[in-house]
């Protein structure tokens, strides 16, 4: 009973700082600003009216989708080379390919930008579109490497004794098999990527906007207004949530599985 | 061999597009030129600059400094203790139910986006300011905004550091030290924290290195506060995005932060072994 009760304070937080803001977003989503009343419509019919919505939901589309395929294209041979090494050289290539993740991310767009200009790259959704990677690549390692880790060697095996080429029995073996990993590092970066301020302005020189650049800039005038969009993004978190989790019901895939 | 070749050299390029910058910036920090393309002689200026507090950027570094580390101790303090209570809580806890919607709310600071989890935050922060009557701008009162708005994130990752730790733990003794005559308070504190105690580090040094980390929920709900991310922020417009002493700085953080990772991945590789 004692340990029990333990669980109440972090329970008491969570509550106040986790689920109330959530559903504090939720209603100020429907908040007229102007006179508090309920309304369904009013910030949704204001966002509809900004201008720069339409371009900042197109350059976030192709930032997020390139940044989405590029990390894939990276990362999956990556995943792949790294659940083959040798297992004394494993933790060190593991640690290398994962500590970029913790040095401050503002840190490494600026170095970016600061080499960018030494070499004459020049400043714009292609510097974005680095950036983006650069930052979510690790995320999409992990679930890869955790999916390709736990695949049978046997159904490899047999596919090469049945006949199959290395080439084919990747294609169809490996890669059906690692679907889960491939969705969960799809999730991990689509949204994350399009949503986080701050490296777009630095990698286009304050020329372009993402979601989330955009959230942060409404702020100002209208918290309101942010809470709106901020709910419409929820609900697209929480379908990526739920097909991610019909994938895989194995929840080490995920965040889990890092450390 | 040509395969292999081929790898290598995939794997080469990926490792130099993570490093290149930053080992830029290192080489960088021992010469005073304000650019990175003109290398103006080895010295060590930018570190003492640093240390006597002469730089250009001297004032808002202390001040940058002092807050982040300020503010990162108790994040992290507060983080361990709630995550670590919480995790001895929902490891007793028998009912799925409680514990499917427990680590269902813990899950959702870590996969939740950045910036509406910051704009929730605000709104939340706001209500209590008119609730209570707060008048919020005096810097303790920013500083423990601060404090709760991180461990919001911070401590998710507390309790799934110490929750494998329970599970492995073995209950019998926690229960022979209360058939010894052993109160439940002074039993915890005997057995189980010690049992517990290097999921409780980790999870410690991580919320720390996440709190000087964070950029995103700091800068929508605190103005008038710098951190070194806010610090970093505020420089990104400048013709030369990181000015020397800044880099020095920078240069000393990335290898404290490489150390702590370091020994956080090592006992993992231990754990494999067996």
């Amino acid at each position: 009973m004692f340990k029990k009760s333990l669980a109440i304070p972090y329970a008491l937080f969570m509550a106040i700082f986790v689920l109330l803001p959530l559903v504090l977003v939720l209603v100020f989503a429907f908040i007229d600003a102007s006179d508090g009343s309920f309304d369904m419509v009013t910030n949704f019919k204001e966002l509809a009216k900004e201008q720069a919505l339409g371009k900042v939901i197109g350059n976030s589309l192709i930032a997020g989708l390139s940044t989405s395929a590029l990390c894939l294209l990276i990362g999956y041979p990556i995943a792949y080379y790294l659940t083959k090494t040798e297992f004394n050289k494993k933790g060190v290539m593991i640690g290398l390919f994962l500590a970029p993740m913790w040095v401050n991310f503002l840190l490494r767009m600026m170095a970016t930008k600061a080499v960018f200009n030494v070499i004459g790259f020049k400043m714009g959704m292609g510097a974005v579109i680095f950036g983006l990677t650069y930052e979510f690549l690790p995320y999409m390692i992990m679930p890869l490497y955790n999916t390709l880790l736990k695949i049978d060697k046997c159904y490899i095996e047999g596919a090469s004794d049945l006949g199959a080429t290395p080439i084919r029995a990747f294609w169809k073996i490996t890669v059906p098999l690692s679907m889960p990993g491939i969705v969960s590092g799809l999730t991990m970066v689509m949204i994350p990527s399009i949503t986080t301020f701050a490296v777009t302005e630095i990698m286009s020189n304050g020329k372009m906007m993402l979601l989330g650049d955009f959230i942060y800039s409404l702020k100002a005038d209208s918290l309101n207004m942010a809470a709106a969009i901020s709910f419409i993004l929820l609900i697209f978190m929480c379908a990526s949530m739920i097909i991610s989790n019909k994938y895989s019901n194995d929840s080490g895939a995920k965040g889990g599985g890092l450390w | 061999m040509v395969r292999k070749i081929l790898v290598r050299t995939f794997i080469g390029l990926v490792l130099i597009m993570l490093y290149l910058p930053i080992i830029w910036m290192i080489v960088f920090s021992f010469t005073e030129t304000p650019s990175f393309s003109d290398w103006s002689g080895f010295s060590f200026n930018n570190y003492i600059n640093l240390f006597s507090g002469n730089g250009p950027n001297a004032d808002k570094i202390q001040e940058a400094l002092l807050n982040t580390l300020f503010v990162g101790f108790f994040v992290s303090l507060l983080s361990t203790v709630l995550g670590t209570l919480g995790a001895i809580g929902l490891h007793a806890i028998h009912s799925k139910r409680v514990k499917t919607v427990y680590s269902t709310v813990n899950q959702i600071p870590m996969i939740n986006s950045e910036i509406v989890t910051a704009i929730a935050l605000a709104l939340v922060f706001n209500l209590f300011a008119a609730m209570f009557k707060i008048n919020d701008g005096s810097w303790g009162m920013t500083a423990l905004k601060l404090i709760l708005a991180q461990t919001t994130f911070c401590a998710p990752y507390v309790l799934l550091n110490v929750l494998p730790r329970l599970q492995k733990s073995d209950n019998k003794i926690y229960e022979a030290a209360l058939d010894l005559g052993c109160t439940p308070a002074k039993a915890m504190f005997k057995v189980v924290i010690p049992d517990i105690m290097p999921g409780i580090i980790v999870g410690a040094l991580l919320s720390f290195t996440l709190s000087i980390d964070d950029f995103v929920i700091t800068k929508v709900n605190v103005t008038s506060f710098e951190t070194l991310s806010t610090l970093l922020y505020g420089l990104k417009n400048g013709k030369h995005p990181l000015p020397a002493d800044i880099r020095a700085l920078f240069t000393i953080i990335f290898f404290i932060v490489f150390a702590l990772m370091m020994i956080l991945y090592t006992p993992k590789k231990k754990q494999e072994k067996n």
